[in-house]
């Protein structure tokens, strides 16, 4: 109960932060960032029908032509946070044809070593860091190489919306986006941004990367390297006191059945009412694992 | 004279390509230059990280004359990862640094970072240990991965951006520091003042790496960045600097210096030299010391102690061997 009038409080410092245009910005600023959006309107949603809504008609009004929404408001370029975007719609009830664009956008794009000259390249002239070039995802921004956590939301998006008639080309993406993220995994399980091994060292994973990367291979089989990457994430996350990477872990460990109180707990203290918490896409996603199991898991994928 | 087709096609591609080719070495890539006479660096020496830096730092600062009166000042630190060991400007420093300003008639002192590798900001910040260091409401970080954001026209043109969109703290701020851990680095040899601009690069728009960066030059990229946004001054943190596989799996080197300029091609000259390495022989800083710099160490005042080579060069990966200074220097 107590930690419910927290919930709400925190909620009331979100919603103060809207923009006029319905959308959210990161910090004090007009200028609308779709992930803070995306992660507000989920977090909001289900509480607030007038959030839902806002979200709804803030995310139709900035999507591009071609079916990609860009990182904020002013760009022209589609981003990783269509992935995002098509979360939302899709959690939120909206499936439409923004929904359908967005898909068919995801489909069409790849990290750069998805075409064959820079996959050759990777193959025999650029060794330093170890990864198979066969196994792409999706990039941070079009023109760039595959990276972590942009191919985990694309994969969580591409898993939801087409949970109930998926096509051979969404079912191929899905399976090459889940064997790039096994491939990029750190030695010793965990994710960080992407590169696992580089000039022969392995680079130590990172708490959200890795919970993100779990939570596109949720469905997947409990092969040994989810598993010890759980272990990781567990343990590590028990020292860390960021609101981001303790909030994304709760989600993460949720979805796996884990026991997540004492780390909702944990970020409840840390947050309070949440005005301290400035970043306003950490404060949407504090909500949603404060809120884990008492609402839709935003990032959950049905079975 | 005849001229059969055939032959005519082939000389006037060839005319095109000699042009091509001319227009490159002739056409400026680059519509600024900051190049003055002289430049001027400080070597401090500092044994350790301690309470006795803000008074070195103190006298350092001095030293250049400095006029700060009313201005808004942006610390751009080396913060890169959550990890132990010399990858991070020391928050000691860090806030040394901003206190001095403030005293030297700075109004507002704007911390600013945008982590290329490790997407949560405030665990890189916590880790860094700068959270005390903000206590004084003058003194503000920004996450310059998540700062509003405003498309600037690159004012060169190496890398083939030709735009690119940059924080706003960046471009609203007086007087930019660059505060960069003395490093080696596996993609660009060097990790410096102008290789630590990289991290304005925002990663709300170019992601975590800033790998569009890397498909378009890293080097070409660091030209770019600091012929756009100049660095006004340079505070080096080279107490315990990185050799090896650096930036973040590389070794501590105790060097024992910070190095201040009012130039940062002189001062990551003036640290490639103390690292053993010839400041030609980095590519970046090679090019942009024919605008961004003084590159020579004819051309750059010493305000403090000498110049010295070390007695045993930084570490190296094999692919860099090459950057090493002959003894002879």
């Amino acid at each position: 109960m107590a930690r419910s009038a927290e919930v709400s409080a925190i909620e009331k410092t979100l919603l103060q932060r809207q923009l006029p245009s319905g959308g959210w910005s990161f910090f004090r600023s007009e200028q609308a960032s779709l992930e803070t959006t995306c992660l507000a309107g989920l977090a909001l949603g289900s509480a607030s029908h007038r959030s839902a809504v806002s979200t709804v008609r803030f995310l139709k009004a900035s999507q591009l032509s071609d079916g990609g929404w860009p990182a904020f408001q002013g760009d022209s370029e589609e981003a990783w946070t269509t992935a995002l975007a098509l979360c939302a719609l899709t959690v939120l009830n909206e499936t439409s044809d923004e929904s359908d664009r967005a898909l068919r956008w995801l489909q069409g794009m790849r990290g750069k070593e998805g075409h064959w000259f820079w996959r050759w390249k990777f193959k025999t002239a650029d060794r330093h860091v170890r990864f198979d070039p066969d196994k792409y995802g999706w990039p941070w921004v079009s023109g760039a190489a595959s990276w972590v956590i942009p191919t985990a939301f694309s994969v969580v998006a591409i898993k939801q919306f087409t949970v109930c008639n998926r096509s051979e080309v969404s079912e191929k993406r899905i399976h090459l986006g889940v064997d790039m993220l096994l491939d990029r995994a750190c030695v010793d399980g965990g994710w960080n941004s992407g590169n696992s091994v580089v000039y022969g060292v392995p680079l130590r994973p990172h708490v959200e990367a890795t919970a993100i990367a779990l939570l596109a291979l949720q469905d997947e089989r409990r092969s040994e390297l989810i598993e010890r990457s759980m272990a990781w994430l567990k343990k590590e996350v028990a020292r860390v006191d960021s609101v981001s990477s303790l909030a994304w872990s709760v989600l993460s460990l949720f979805v796996y059945q884990e026991a997540v109180e004492a780390l909702k707990n944990r970020l409840a203290t840390i947050m309070r009412d949440g005005h301290d918490i400035r970043n306003s896409a950490t404060l949407a996603t504090a909500i949603l694992a404060l809120k884990c199991g008492e609402m839709i898991h935003p990032f959950e994928v049905l079975r | 004279m005849n001229v059969d087709r055939r032959r005519f096609i082939g000389s006037a591609a060839g005319m095109a390509a000699t042009a091509g080719v001319a227009a490159g070495w002739l056409w400026p890539k680059h519509s600024v230059s900051y190049r003055r006479p002289r430049s001027c660096v400080a070597i401090l020496n500092a044994a350790e990280y301690s309470e006795k830096i803000d008074t070195l730092l103190m006298d350092g600062l001095r030293l250049f004359r400095l006029n700060l009166l009313g201005k808004t000042i942006l610390l751009k630190p080396n913060l890169v990862e959550d990890l132990p060991g010399p990858v991070n400007t020391n928050a000691n420093i860090i806030g040394a640094a901003a206190h001095c300003f403030l005293r030297l008639g700075a109004t507002r002192i704007v911390i600013g970072e945008g982590p290329g590798h490790q997407r949560d900001t405030e665990l890189v910040v916590q880790a860094a240990g700068l959270k005390s260091h903000l206590a004084d409401r003058r003194i503000e970080f920004v996450d310059l991965n998540r700062d509003e954001l405003v498309r600037a026209k690159m004012k060169a043109n190496y890398s083939g951006l030709g735009k690119l969109w940059l924080p706003r703290s960046i471009l609203d701020s007086d007087f930019v520091v660059s505060m960069p851990k003395v490093k080696t680095h596996h993609w660009a040899g060097v990790t410096l003042s102008l290789k630590n601009m990289f991290g304005i690069v925002p990663g709300m728009k170019y992601g975590w790496p800033k790998n569009l960066l890397h498909w378009h030059g890293i080097h070409e990229s660091i030209l770019d960045i600091c012929a756009t946004v100049p660095i006004h001054f340079v505070i080096a943190d080279g107490i315990t600097a990185m050799e090896g596989n650096g930036p973040l799996q590389g070794t501590a080197r105790e060097l024992g210096k910070i190095v201040l300029a009012d130039d940062p091609v002189a001062a990551d000259a003036t640290c490639a030299r103390l690292m053993g390495f010839d400041p030609l022989r980095v590519q970046h800083l090679s090019e942009a010391g024919r605008f961004l710099g003084n590159l020579r160490a004819d051309r750059i005042t010493m305000l403090a102690e000498s110049l010295e080579a070390p007695i045993r060069p930084f570490a190296v990966l094999p692919d860099f061997h090459y950057l090493l200074a002959r003894t002879d220097m």
